[in-house]
């Protein structure tokens, strides 16, 4: 803690605190993004809006309907306008699904005839597609499986009585998050986000701008050395990453029942090494702008693939095969990991070695190069 | 570099500087010493290489070729302990506008490591001298031009630099503040403190102990800007007439010709000594108005860099090529 890094930090704090924009978008910016996203970014499809064309209009038609929309995907909006122009409905947006039950199906049962049911799904949003796909079959299966059931005992004389079919059934059980809620899986995510979003912009910006207005030469012949200079700078924004991430998990384990299962002092030191990774990631961003409004821009665009590619959307494991190797270089993938891991899992050191190793040697070797770079380009 | 730093010994040195900026060459084999309680005088147009020069001199880039010592230290190596012997004030902005007067005051004498007493006394000092005192919680983005200079030169005199480098410390300045700013490097001066100011403003260099005149990168002359002006061969007129008639004239002259800019309703031209009878004739038979005025800094700069440029072919008939010829 020498005299110059004392006064760096000082005075970053007094511009700081003294920009009435820095502490509502430092602090309380990122809470309500962790709020709403919290809310938004939400994998469960639960209305899937449905119209109806039932051509039988009998007891059973009636009951396989009913079983359709039991589970809540499918929400009912209504009869269809015209039975015999169905997919209509779903490809002018009226509706996101279409059940049609065609004339005759009770009489084909009867008959021990095949019957069909179909149901038209908007696959342009692929999760929607997939739910209601799954939701449909899901209750079209169980109806058949009660035809049978009653096949069966007619078939053995026993009306009314409860058959026991020898169907193989799963039984899955989920660890970690039982009820399968986005939000547990989200909230770190979410927290990964902002904390790379603060630390990297912050950085890159504050040294661009201090090159931009001039300050930067007046600093450099003073005794100052770039590290203290660079040090100083950028230990505020650390805090202030760190106090977002308090923030981030006590909102998450507040609205959105998040657990803490695992270390906070894991969580704080993985938390530490990623924070060294994002400001030096910020820092080269630095390196290669001339302006702020370059630095915004090169940041903008160094986020936007870390954050695709980091598992915390979709598995890194579901990417082709050439684009994981990025994903490996990515500090927000193995940060995503080590919080996912302790609130979620209670992980502990020995879980998570590879995620924290590789997250220190990417913050080492990207604050050397940064480092490197900015000194080059002061000399 | 082992040379005596005295009270007249030579404390800054460059030697040979060269450097250039992709093609565009700022540098080119710039020499010149500066001695303990100078006041020296990089003059020179726009672009000629004098901000290159102090940045060099002041450790913020190194030069392509040639050496730069303060006090026998090389400028560049911050472990020698030479920030500490220099003062800077780059020409742009470069104080911290968010900050007020006092705060940027604090947070160089912060980077310079003075103790609070010490820090305390010097900024009282500094703060009475410049006459900011009244103005010490004003954001320094708030201060006029002037003001700005001097709290840009306060944080530059803190830590009482043996040498300070000054990058046309007034530019946008108001002449009132431009005359306080000169009362006040005399003052450090008189103390001992050797000074280096680059300015564009010819008739600034007769402010300086001693000048060098810039042009392309290299100096063209040296020395006390009296003797310089004194020993100027050339003639200068000032012609009143019909304008356009004696501009034209003036152009069928060509040679012997040296400079020509407006003076008020005249023409102020500078001629070369041979040329100076026949040139005066010419004008006075073409029904102008002629008369000898003293030479000036500006007059023997104009004539010695429009003799470079007829050397080197670039400008047309041996004149300058140069903001102020019309």
């Amino acid at each position: 803690m020498t005299p110059a890094f004392r006064a760096v930090v000082r005075k970053e704090i007094r511009q700081i605190t003294r920009d009435r924009r820095m502490i509502p978008m430092l602090v309380v910016a990122p809470v309500i993004q962790l709020v709403v996203f919290g809310y938004a970014v939400n994998f469960e499809v639960n209305r899937v809006e449905t119209v109806v064309c039932d051509g039988d209009r009998t007891a059973q038609s009636r009951a396989i309907v009913r079983s359709l929309e039991a589970d809540g995907t499918f929400h009912d909006i209504g009869p269809a306008r015209d039975c015999g122009r169905i997919e209509n409905e779903v490809v002018d947006g009226r509706a996101q699904a279409a059940l049609l039950v065609p004339r005759g199906l009770a009489r084909d049962l009867a008959a021990e005839r095949p019957a069909e049911v179909q149901v038209l799904v908007d696959g342009s949003n692929p999760t929607i597609g997939r739910f209601a796909a799954l939701a449909a079959s899901g209750a079209v299966d169980l109806q058949g499986m009660r035809v049978l059931r009653e096949r069966v005992a007619r078939q053995r004389g026993l009306q009314g009585a409860e058959v026991a079919l020898p169907a193989l059934q799963p039984e899955p059980r989920l660890f970690y998050n039982p009820q399968m809620k986005s939000p547990l899986f989200m909230v770190p995510g979410v927290a990964a986000m902002l904390l790379l979003v603060v630390t990297t912009i912050a950085t890159a910006m504050g040294l661009a701008r201090e090159r931009e207005l001039g300050t930067l030469e007046q600093v450099m012949v003073t005794p100052v050395r770039p590290g203290e200079l660079i040090l100083g700078k950028v230990t505020p924004f650390v805090a202030v990453g760190l106090l977002d991430v308090l923030a981030t998990l006590t909102v998450g384990s507040w609205v959105f029942d998040v657990p803490i299962r695992g270390s906070l002092w894991l969580l704080a030191l993985g938390t530490v090494l990623y924070v060294f990774s994002t400001v030096g990631l910020g820092l080269f961003i630095s390196t290669v702008s001339r302006t702020q409004q370059q630095a915004f821009m090169g940041g903008f665009l160094a986020m936007m693939p870390a954050i695709l590619l980091s598992g915390v959307m979709t598995p890194v494991e579901n990417m082709p095969s050439w684009l994981q190797p990025i994903a490996w270089i990515n500090p927000v993938k193995y940060y995503v990991e080590v919080l996912r891991g302790i609130l979620l899992k209670a992980a502990d050191i020995r879980d998570l070695w590879r995620p924290l190793g590789a997250l220190f040697v990417f913050g080492v070797l990207i604050l050397t190069l940064a480092v490197a770079r900015f000194r080059k380009r002061l000399a | 570099m082992g040379e005596v730093v005295g009270e007249r010994g030579v404390v800054l040195r460059a030697e040979g500087l060269e450097h250039s900026f992709g093609v565009i060459r700022a540098l080119d084999g710039l020499s010149f010493e500066v001695a303990g309680g100078e006041l020296y005088g990089l003059i020179g147009a726009d672009g000629a290489g004098k901000t290159t020069a102090l940045r060099i001199l002041a450790g913020l880039m190194k030069p392509g070729r040639g050496t730069a010592r303060i006090a026998g230290k090389d400028p560049a190596d911050a472990r020698s302990g030479v920030r500490e012997l220099l003062g800077y004030m780059p020409q742009r902005y470069s104080l911290y506008g968010d900050l007020s007067v006092g705060e940027n005051l604090r947070f160089f004498a912060e980077l310079f490591c003075l103790d609070r007493r010490v820090f305390a006394e010097r900024s009282e000092r500094l703060l009475a001298i410049t006459r900011l005192a009244r103005f010490v919680d004003r954001p320094a983005e708030k201060l006029s031009g002037g003001m700005y200079k001097k709290l840009a030169l306060a944080c530059a005199l803190l830590h009482r630099p043996e040498v300070l480098l000054l990058d046309e410390p007034t530019n946008g300045v108001d002449p009132v503040s431009r005359l306080d700013l000169w009362e006040l490097l005399y003052g450090f001066v008189a103390e001992g403190m050797s000074v280096v100011v680059s300015t564009p403003y010819m008739d600034e260099a007769e402010r300086c102990h001693r000048v060098g005149l810039v042009h392309h990168g290299k100096l063209l002359l040296e020395g006390a800007p009296e003797r310089l002006v004194g020993g100027f061969s050339g003639v200068v007129l000032r012609a009143t007439g019909e304008m356009e008639r004696v501009e034209g004239l003036l152009e069928g002259v060509g040679a012997g010709v040296i400079a020509v800019a407006p003076l008020g309703g005249s023409l102020r031209v500078v001629v070369a000594a041979e040329a100076a009878g026949g040139v005066e004739r010419e004008l006075r038979g073409a029904g102008a108005e002629v008369e000898r005025l003293r030479p000036n800094f500006e007059d023997l700069f104009l004539a010695r860099a429009g003799e470079v440029e007829g050397a080197e072919g670039r400008g047309g008939g041996g004149r300058s090529d140069l903001p102020l010829r019309r």
